[in-house]
């Protein structure tokens, strides 16, 4: 498929692409935005001219948590079905990196062998990107408080996600996350939604965690009545004067069972049909990345049975769950950026994978936050009396010691190393036979970390793991 | 035992200001001393009496405008009591900007405050963010440096003859312009300063704890070990070169 391209396109598409080839010839990382940024300055329509050519046009994901895992099953899903995606790289989820990708993927001459796109954007630039592209579907995985410092309050973020809704393009589907009152407020008034959730209530949990936000109607601000909570305030809430309920989901889990950190199994239904899944995630926020994928991919024309057949191989995405080995022991690497991620990759680390070792790993770079103040909401008190062993690194690895220390951990099972190195050594030798290190890193520690990973063979660079666009 | 008020635990406490109560909590239990905390929301207040310490943290905007509108409806009788009887306050970010005479919302809303402390608050042009050292003068504190991270567009104004909490080393402080960083008016402390702010300044935590513990006669109040909170609280004053 043939985009029509002006002049001033194509200039844009080779300057992309040139500083792509730059980038990895002096190896300064796989070139997941420059080359976008780049293009734009050339040509600030790229994006929409090299996006014309999707005949099935774009999905965009957007939310706090759960966007890099939810866009990798929903393609995961659709390559099954022989589409053939173009998607931007794990975090590189500004708009630079969803035209570098584009740029990446396209031929030197424009061409683009792809007919949907999958891009994973932060909340900040959904405005902007849906204005470019024009999405046929907007997935809005969940909020939660998040960086303060680089994004405001979740107000505001909720706001940029409701512009971008109303004001998207005629046709677009939202999927919604109805367990999230703050999401699900969302589709007030939108013509096409699909509401996704979980109806498993063994799972349910009464009291509401450090880290919840949603908690006041959004209509009359009275207190939700929780009738419980999955994690953090996504669950199942009322206004108690009848202003706001949880919207009955379109597509629901009606049971999750969680088998250890390798897989756990669903039944997912659309009120037609209902289908059993087995999915090699782990944690109750992943159940949630499931069922919005497989909403979205149904609202796409994909049947639920054909989903749950294509998400059995599925593999995570790079950070994300991510199993490897250091220094000969078994490792599971487990992103974890704020309070919720923080305390659901805790207690399932805890619950489903027996975890006693862990490396914590705290930065306050950009990227993770430059405020640290939010391990604070972090239950860490979890790890008390299962910890065996805690390595604690990272720029603020001296506040995270402190956090520890009055979350009454005792002080002979914690060591601040700061090498990365060093501490991925002395996390291997603290874990005994037959145990796992749990891994639990911000965001610019996770790169670091695989870095010194990857140099030792353990990992494939980031821009070589899946997925994979930029074309050798 | 120590009775600790956490006004508005709910509406105001994105930033991280659970950690403050925690360390409150954790440094009088290591001294063996009982602590009751005591969350309270919207809605009549309960009788602050027999409270020693109150704390309230800093919440979203939309949040910020339920609170004013409560308090003043609701709790400014009961905290003005409260401190008339002894009681220490501390209120930290959207919570310091409370104890003014008013706050104006960014888009011009004026909203009363508790008044109890002569300082207004105006939104500012830009937002200052960034990790912040202060220095304290008359409070006793060793070191006298108390360091945070600062998250805020309103400009704080102190009404003359109030005292600050201290001078700014590094950051914004009230109001970027005249060096000072919150209040100290009697047992009422204010401050942009989070981080969480008592964990990384036990110090200043220690000095709040014992004047809320003395109001009821002598305490004996020993010394912890405070290597790993000094360490924190070092390594951010080298960080942003603050360190002399």
């Amino acid at each position: 498929m043939l985009a029509r391209f002006g002049a001033r396109a194509m200039a844009a598409l080779w300057a992309g692409k040139l500083t792509a080839g730059l980038s990895r010839g002096l190896r300064r990382g796989g070139g997941t935005t420059l080359p976008g940024d780049v293009s734009r300055w050339v040509d600030p329509r790229i994006l929409t001219t090299l996006t014309r050519s999707l005949d099935q046009g774009a999905v965009v994901v957007t939310g706090t948590n759960g966007k890099t895992t939810t866009a990798a099953l929903l393609r995961h899903i659709l390559e099954a079905q022989g589409r053939r995606t173009v998607a931007n790289q794990a975090g590189a989820n500004l708009i630079f990196g969803v035209t570098a990708a584009l740029v990446n993927r396209a031929s030197w001459s424009g061409g683009l062998d792809a007919n949907v796109g999958l891009f994973e954007i932060d909340e900040a630039s959904l405005p902007r990107l849906v204005q470019e592209i024009a999405p046929g579907t907007i997935i809005v995985t969940n909020l939660f408080r998040d960086q303060l410092d680089r994004y405001g309050e979740l107000e505001t973020t909720a706001a940029h996600i409701r512009r971008a809704l109303t004001q998207g393009p005629e046709g677009v589907t939202a999927v919604l996350n109805a367990d999230d009152p703050m999401v699900a407020a969302l589709g007030d008034g939108l013509p096409r939604v699909v509401y996704a959730g979980l109806d498993d209530p063994s799972l349910l949990q009464p009291e509401l965690s450090h880290g919840a936000d949603a908690k006041f109607c959004p209509r009359c601000g009275s207190a939700f009545v929780f009738e419980g909570v999955y994690f953090g305030h996504v669950g199942h809430y009322h206004c108690p004067r009848g202003d706001f309920a949880r919207p009955s989901p379109d597509v629901r889990a009606s049971s999750v069972a969680i088998e250890g950190m390798e897989r756990m199994r669903l039944r997912i239904s659309d009120g037609a049909h209902e289908t059993g899944f087995d999915v090699p995630l782990s944690g109750l926020y992943n159940a949630y990345n499931v069922v919005l994928a497989v909403a979205a991919a149904q609202a796409m024309g994909v049947s639920i049975a054909s989903s749950a057949a294509a998400l059995r191989n599925f593999t995570p995405a790079f950070g994300r769950m991510e199993h490897t080995v250091v220094d000969g022991r078994p490792a599971v690497l487990l992103l974890a950026k704020n309070p919720t991620g923080f305390n659901e990759v805790l207690r399932t680390a805890i619950q489903f994978g027996k975890a006693r070792s862990f490396l914590i790993a705290l930065n306050d770079r950009i990227a993770d936050g430059r405020d640290v103040s939010w391990i604070w909401d972090v239950d860490f008190e979890q790890l008390k009396d299962v910890a065996g062993h805690i390595v604690v690194s990272g720029d603020r690895a001296l506040d995270l010691r402190v956090r520890l220390k009055y979350a009454e951990i005792p002080d002979d099972r914690i060591e601040v190393v700061s090498d990365w190195r060093l501490a991925l050594r002395r996390a291997s030798e603290a874990t005994a036979d037959g145990q796992t290190i749990f891994v639990l890193p911000t965001y610019t520690a996770m790169l670091e970390l695989r870095a010194v990973l990857t140099r030792d063979g353990a990992l494939q660079p980031y821009w070589k793991g899946r997925p994979v666009d930029a074309k050798p | 035992m120590l009775r600790i008020a956490h006004l508005y635990a709910d509406e105001m406490n994105i930033y991280g200001d659970r950690g403050n109560i925690l360390t409150l909590q954790k440094r009088a239990e290591w001294r063996g001393i009982r602590v009751e905390v005591r969350a309270i929301g919207r809605g009549p207040a309960p009788d602050l009496s027999d409270i020693d310490l109150i704390f309230w943290g800093g919440g979203q905007d939309r949040d910020q405008e339920l609170v004013f509108t409560d308090a003043a409806a609701h709790k400014v009788d009961a905290i003005r009591e409260a401190i008339h009887g002894g009681a220490v306050v501390l209120a930290v970010c959207g919570g310091y900007q409370l104890l003014g005479e008013y706050y104006v919302t960014a888009d011009g809303k004026k909203l009363p405050g508790l008044a109890l402390a002569d300082l207004h608050t105006v939104p500012g042009a830009r937002r200052n963010i960034g990790n912040i050292v202060i220095e304290t003068r008359d409070l006793g504190l060793q070191p006298p440096t108390l360091v945070g991270f600062e998250n805020h567009s309103g400009k704080t104004y102190l009404g003359a003859g109030l005292r600050p909490l201290g001078q700014v080393i590094r950051g914004a402080g009230n109001n970027g312009e005249d060096a000072t960083e919150g209040v100290a008016a009697g047992n009422v402390f204010g401050t942009y300063l989070h981080g969480s702010l008592l964990p990384k300044n036990p110090h200043f935590a220690d000095f709040l704890l014992l004047r809320a513990l003395q109001r009821r006669g002598p305490v004996r109040f020993e010394a912890l070990d405070d290597t790993m909170e000094m360490a924190a609280h070092n390594a951010v004053r080298e960080r942003i070169g603050a360190r002399r």
